[in-house]
């Protein structure tokens, strides 16, 4: 994928699939690295599943034989010589603190490194998307930090819901607006 | 013009060839894989010099006629036998990218 900000709405994707009511996005920056993180309290994968996940002839669907969200990301961070895992409980063994962290770590200063590109829509898509989910956002940089936590906007807006137009363009113009500080 | 007439006129090494009599369509040059997964068309050549594990599944789910690993990239021993499990071919080339590309017009 040509930014990081669509792999990243892929895997957030497959924690939507998970019927996880939590998902928490957190990318941390430094001058060198440049970390993705996604956990959710979704259903978890049984250990067997797991080990395959990486593997790009493994998927839930039934449509396609490969699903390729997970390879993808490997690759892009492996590509940077960074480094990529996937931890997760499944809710049978694990039904109080069942859930994946997915997690990618790349080297900034690698020239395969790929932009992160337009992850304000990423997060407002899948706010859009999943509106009954508790997205949180945190990007951490040097120059600061962008947060989002839909759980806060639900106390403001009330009975509002979260996918109502003028929410989201609310939600966009404020994330637009706290990139634009941290620069 | 099939996979094994394209390695017999250009001399391609095919270190993968479970399916020699796939006939060729055209071709297909890119490296970023979502990309060529959802530009290379089915019977296609496709020239990369990515030599990683997704290259197969890509190949697969594009439906390409073969893979050639351009520029002397050669390819690992597990992911040659798993082309082979998945009747994905794999052709290598020493030549760069681009006369690679002209061998394989000028053939087909």
């Amino acid at each position: 994928m040509k930014e990081l900000s669509l792999n990243i709405l892929d895997i957030a994707m497959n924690s939507v699939k998970a019927e996880a009511d939590t998902v928490k996005i957190t990318l941390t920056e430094t001058d060198e690295s440049f970390e993705i993180s996604i956990s959710d309290n979704g259903c978890g994968m049984k250990e067997d599943f797991l080990k395959t996940v990486t593997d790009p002839f493994s998927t839930t669907r039934t449509t396609r034989k490969v699903g390729m969200g997970i390879p993808f990301l490997k690759l892009a961070a492996e590509q940077t010589g960074g480094s990529f895992s996937v931890k997760s409980k499944h809710k049978s063994e694990y039904p109080d603190s069942h859930g994946t962290v997915t997690q990618a770590v790349f080297n900034k200063n690698s020239i395969d490194f790929t932009p992160l590109g337009d992850i304000v829509s990423t997060v407002t898509t899948l706010i859009q998307g999943s509106p009954g989910i508790r997205w949180i956002f945190v990007h951490t940089c040097p120059k600061g930090e962008v947060n989002l936590d839909t759980d806060e906007l639900k106390a403001v807006l009330g009975d509002v819901p979260l996918d109502n137009t003028e929410v989201i363009i609310w939600i966009k113009g404020y994330l637009e607006e706290a990139y634009a500080e941290m620069v | 013009m099939t996979v094994n007439e394209l390695i017999e006129k250009c001399g391609f090494n095919a270190v993968s060839l479970p399916e020699p009599e796939r006939e060729i369509n055209g071709c297909y040059i890119g490296d970023l894989l979502s990309w060529v997964m959802g530009r290379a068309e089915a019977d296609n050549v496709w020239i990369t010099i990515m030599s990683n594990i997704n290259i197969i599944a890509v190949a697969t789910l594009a439906d390409v006629c073969c893979i050639i690993l351009a520029e002397g990239v050669t390819v690992d021993d597990e992911i040659v036998k798993l082309a082979g499990e998945k009747g994905v071919n794999i052709l290598l080339s020493d030549k760069k990218t681009y006369e690679t590309a002209v061998a394989v017009y000028e053939a087909i």
